[in-house]
C-alpha cells in the first residue's frame, strides 16, 4: 500500500505566496509588487545567463509575462522563488539564441585532472589563501562571469543556480528537470572549469 | 602535510568527489577519507583550496542594478496586462 505521506504534497511557507493569493483572487495590480521583488534578481539571471543585456532583457520580459499568464496554475507545493526560476530557466532554453561565448560541448573530468600529479601546484596559490575580502573586486566579478558566459550552456545553467542563486542540488534539479546526479556531475565539471579561468587570470592575465 | 605523498589511485577518487565535499554531500567515513589524504598530498590539497575559492567567488559575486529605463519599460508592459490572471 502506498504511504498515505506521499500522496500528500509537502507544505511550504513561503513569504511570497499571501502576495500570489492577492493576485489571483484579483488584486491584479500587486503583480507590479511581485516584479518589483524578484526584478533584480532575475535580471542578474538572466544577464548571466545570455549574457547581451538586450537579451537579458528580453528574457526578464518574456519570464515575468509567463509567470502571469500560468500563476492560476501555481500550487503552492513549492517555493514561489523556485517556480519563477523554472519558467525562466525554460524561457532562456527556448530562446535557443547561440552566444559567441558558448559553443555547446560536453566537459570532461579528465581535461581538469593533472593526472600524475604533473602541473600541481606545489603549494596553494596566493588566491585560494588570501582572504576573500582581499580578493573581491569589479574585474574578479567580471573575469567570472566572462568565464560563465564562456561555460557550454547545460553547465552554466547548474553552476548559476547552485553556486551564485544559492538552490540546493535537489531544487536545481527540480528547477532544470534533471536528476540529482547529474546536477552534481554538471556543477563539478563546471568548477572544475571555472577555477581553470580563475587560475588562468591571476597567473596570465593580470 | 608532504608533497611526497603519491597514492594517484586515492588522488583521483578524491578529484572526482571534491564539489560533494565542500557541499556537505559526502557521508563522514567519505569526508575523513578525502580529509586525511588532503593532510598528505599538497596536490590535492591544493586542488582542493582552489575549488573551494572558486566556489566563495561565485557565492560573493555581486549583482548589477537593473537598468532604469528597462524598469520602467516593465512597469509599463505590466500596467497593460489583463486585470485578472484567470482568463
Amino acid at each position: 500500500m502506498t504511504k498515505a505521506k506521499n500522496l500528500t504534497p509537502r507544505k511550504v511557507k513561503d513569504n511570497d505566496f499571501d502576495l500570489i493569493r492577492a493576485i489571483n483572487s484579483g488584486q491584479v495590480d500587486k503583480f507590479h509588487d511581485l516584479v518589483k521583488r524578484y526584478e533584480q534578481k532575475l535580471y542578474n539571471f538572466s544577464l548571466r545567463t545570455c549574457w547581451d543585456p538586450r537579451d537579458a532583457e528580453d528574457m526578464v520580459q518574456d519570464t515575468f509575462l509567463n509567470v502571469f499568464r500560468y500563476l492560476k496554475d501555481f500550487r503552492y507545493e513549492t517555493r514561489f522563488k523556485n517556480w519563477l526560476y523554472k519558467v525562466a530557466a525554460s524561457t532562456c532554453i527556448k530562446q535557443r539564441r547561440k552566444s559567441k561565448f558558448a559553443p555547446e560541448k560536453e566537459l570532461s573530468w579528465e581535461e581538469f585532472y593533472a593526472g600524475d600529479g604533473t602541473g600541481a601546484p606545489a603549494q596553494v596559490p596566493g588566491w585560494a589563501s588570501i582572504p576573500l575580502n582581499q580578493l573581491l573586486n569589479e574585474e574578479l566579478s567580471e573575469t567570472l562571469n566572462q568565464a560563465i558566459m564562456s561555460l557550454p550552456r547545460k553547465y552554466r545553467l547548474v553552476v548559476i543556480l547552485r553556486d551564485i542563486e544559492g538552490f540546493s542540488t535537489i531544487e536545481t534539479a527540480q528547477i532544470l528537470d534533471l536528476s540529482s546526479a547529474n546536477v552534481k556531475v554538471r556543477l563539478h565539471r563546471a568548477r572544475l572549469y571555472l577555477r581553470d579561468k580563475l587560475k588562468g587570470y591571476y597567473e596570465h592575465d593580470r | 602535510m608532504t608533497g611526497e605523498y603519491r597514492d594517484h589511485t586515492h588522488c583521483l577518487e578524491m578529484f572526482k568527489k571534491l564539489s560533494e565535499y565542500i557541499d556537505g554531500e559526502l557521508d563522514h567515513v567519505t569526508c575523513a577519507e578525502i580529509e586525511q589524504h588532503s593532510e598528505n598530498c599538497v596536490a590535492c590539497f591544493s586542488c582542493l583550496e582552489t575549488l573551494k575559492r572558486t566556489v566563495a567567488i561565485c557565492k560573493n559575486t555581486k549583482d548589477k542594478p537593473v537598468p532604469r529605463e528597462f524598469s520602467q519599460r516593465l512597469k509599463e508592459i505590466i500596467q497593460n496586462l489583463p486585470k485578472t490572471t484567470s482568463l
